[in-house]
């Protein structure tokens, strides 16, 4: 009934890190792709309504947060899908959430581009589509965010580390 | 290559977005330089690190259903318009050739829309859940659990008879919207056939069942005390039609 919901609520939750405007912004999008009277089946159909939820965002962000985007009370993280696949293996809860908060801490336009690619598993071609740059474009943002991510990581082992010898 | 043409090849390598050749060179600069080689390793940890992570925030069922009202909000109101500017043409109409009977008699049975229309978003309802995994909101075979979970979600209480003894078995319910209106199915199964049992408030007193064939496709509608209903299956009409009766009956 509501095709890519999944996936919407998914990106718009990552942008706005937090679960009562990401509905909001699911909720403008839906209304905005409904009201355009266009098809919703396809890879493409997939492409737009990402495309839409993702300038839903970012205009709610400016919107909201006058052009700074500040770290929102972020709400712990709880996992509403209760079925976890019996093949994959889980990290430890503490190495998730430092995964998770790196992803977090990226500036958006470093942000989007790893939940599209690694969360989402859109190919090059749909990131450009939904985010309307040009692939070679998809490929350096990709590039550098997942460089700015080992940093960070890196940095938290480190941290870790250090913090368990002392 | 060089170290710095390699860069952003092996992300591409590492999101399978390089062809043959691409594929190739990369990989043979990978088995030569050590300093890319662990660059790689390190970007496919993350990448199954993050995989492994499992971070896609999951939506509440609340967004599914603030979904569901927005929509059939939204869409009433330019039929609304429509329908305004509509009965006044037609007010117009009758009062100048005194056809008012006409009007009158036009069957309002999905909120005034017209049924073959009606009849066709049914059955494209009724294939698109065939499609998919989405059969049901709410799977179970108890008429006990499946009525309650419509509570709060249709203004009305749709009927969930038990007949499985006559062959008919219940698969679970759940919420659509047709024609701007929020609609429960019903889901029944006969031996390998589907059966959807669309049920909504916004019929009109009673009426007779109907038949309609739509691309090998038989449904049956009637209203009975105010409300609509719709059978949709490929089951034989036969059995369709005994389906229907024993709703009818309930």
């Amino acid at each position: 009934m509501w095709p890519h919901m999944r996936a919407a609520y998914n990106l718009a939750r990552w942008l706005v890190r937090n679960d009562q405007d990401a509905e909001d912004i699911v909720q403008e999008s839906f209304l905005k792709a409904f009201k355009a009277q266009t098809s919703f089946r396809g890879s493409e159909a997939k492409t737009w309504m990402l495309s839409i939820v993702r300038n839903t965002a970012i205009d709610f962000i400016r919107r909201d947060k006058t052009g700074i985007d500040v770290p929102l009370g972020e709400q712990k993280y709880e996992p509403k899908d209760e079925s976890p696949d019996p093949e994959r293996v889980l990290l430890d809860q503490s190495r998730r959430e430092q995964v998770r908060q790196a992803i977090s801490d990226l500036e958006p336009e470093f942000r989007e581009v790893i939940v599209l690619r690694e969360i989402e598993g859109l190919s090059y071609k749909e990131i450009a589509g939904v985010l309307l740059i040009p692939m070679g474009t998809v490929m350096s943002r990709l590039s550098r965010a997942r460089n700015l991510l080992l940093a960070e990581l890196a940095r938290d082992s480190a941290g870790r580390a250090s913090g368990g010898a002392a | 290559m060089t170290c710095r043409e390699a860069g952003s090849l092996l992300h591409a390598r590492l999101d399978n977005e390089l062809d043959m050749a691409g594929l190739a060179s990369i990989d043979l600069h990978l088995s030569e330089c050590g300093v890319c080689a662990a660059r790689y390793a390190s970007l496919e940890t993350l990448h199954e690190e993050i995989a492994a992570a499992d971070l896609a925030y999951a939506p509440g069922i609340s967004l599914e259903r603030k979904l569901v009202r927005q929509y059939a909000g939204e869409k009433k109101s330019p039929s609304r318009f429509w329908s305004w500017n509509w009965l006044n043409a037609s007010v117009l109409a009758a009062a100048s050739i005194g056809t008012l009977v006409l009007l009158l008699s036009v069957p309002r049975f999905w909120a005034g829309g017209d049924t073959d229309a009606i009849g066709a978003e049914i059955l494209d309802s009724h294939l698109r859940a065939l499609q998919t995994v989405h059969q049901v909101d709410v799977p179970s075979s108890d008429q006990h659990t499946v009525k309650p979970w419509f509570q709060g979600k249709t203004s009305f209480s749709p009927p969930v008879p038990d007949l499985s003894e006559r062959d008919f078995i219940l698969i679970g319910g759940r919420l659509e919207v047709i024609h701007q209106q929020p609609a429960a199915a019903i889901v029944y199964r006969r031996r390998q056939h589907v059966i959807d049992l669309y049920v909504s408030s916004s019929g009109e007193g009673n009426s007779k069942t109907e038949l309609f064939e739509i691309g090998g496709y038989h449904l049956f509608h009637w209203m009975q005390n105010n409300m609509n209903y719709w059978a949709v299956s490929d089951v034989d009409p036969t059995d369709l039609r005994t389906f229907v009766d024993l709703i009818r009956a309930r």
